[in-house]
């Protein structure tokens, strides 16, 4: 695809910070990072969108079992990661070209915790003023 | 395979000895709704091999594959293929996960 960023990284028509790469895919840095860590892995064949892959491509399987040796060399992705794909324009999906997140050093589990915390703190409150001691 | 004493909640469920509300099964997977769905549309896709993370999917294992073939009929079951959703696999604590048998977030809002 002549018109798609990820094709032109993948082809070195544009820079990228290349973390991982091999015949099927290759994984750089996020250029608008939203986490410590964020890793894109792409595939190097053009495939719109998770929607499109055939039925029975084991790409995504490759794309997994990459994130998981970038995630074991790399010490922010030691204690856990995310990896997730957005598919659609309501999905998140701003590239077209499939392609996964490797996200880590949110420490997602501690996110959950915490904002349950104040969940129910904020909760009690409210409970409080509307209800009194 | 999962070893007689293993006490998991999703092989529990995906073996049919605790109830979900399940909108798709396979040979190799089976996904019901999230009981606490974070979203108007939140699916759970739980491979029936009960595997603890994303980490422990052996190199030649295709559940990967599997996974996201079935998110696709999801979606297109939900009618949110084409206007956008999410999948998502949090590996380990560090990664936001709670229940150790690999499974993956299907979120997404209601179409339309």
């Amino acid at each position: 695809m002549t018109d798609c960023v990820f094709c032109k990284i993948i082809a070195g028509e544009i820079p990228s910070r290349t973390v991982y790469e091999d015949d099927q895919v290759v994984a750089f840095w996020d250029a608008h990072p939203t986490a410590p860590t964020h890793i894109l892995i792409v595939p190097r064949k053009h495939v719109p969108t998770l929607n499109d892959l055939e039925e029975g491509d084991p790409i995504l399987c490759h794309m997994a079992e990459v994130a998981k040796r970038i995630a074991a060399n790399l010490e922010a992705a030691r204690n856990g990661y995310r990896f997730f794909i957005n598919v659609g324009p309501e999905g998140g999906q701003v590239i077209f070209h499939l392609h996964a997140h490797l996200m880590a050093g949110n420490d997602f589990g501690m996110m959950i915790i915490k904002s349950s915390i104040a969940i129910a703190i904020l909760l009690r409150k409210i409970k409080k003023w509307i209800f009194g001691k | 395979m999962t070893p007689p004493e293993h006490e998991c909640l999703f092989c529990d469920i995906v073996q049919g000895r605790k109830s979900a509300d399940v909108v798709y099964s396979d040979e190799h997977v089976v996904a019901f709704w999230d009981i606490r769905p974070a979203r108007p549309i939140h699916i759970l896709i739980v491979p029936r091999e009960h595997i603890a993370t994303l980490n422990d999917v052996p190199e030649d294992n295709h559940i990967l594959s599997r996974i996201g073939q079935a998110a696709v009929k999801v979606a297109q079951k939900f009618g949110v293929a084409d206007v956008g959703y999410r999948i998502f696999v949090n590996v380990n604590r560090g990664g936001g996960q709670v229940i150790f048998h690999l499974h993956t977030h299907l979120v997404a809002d209601k179409p339309g």
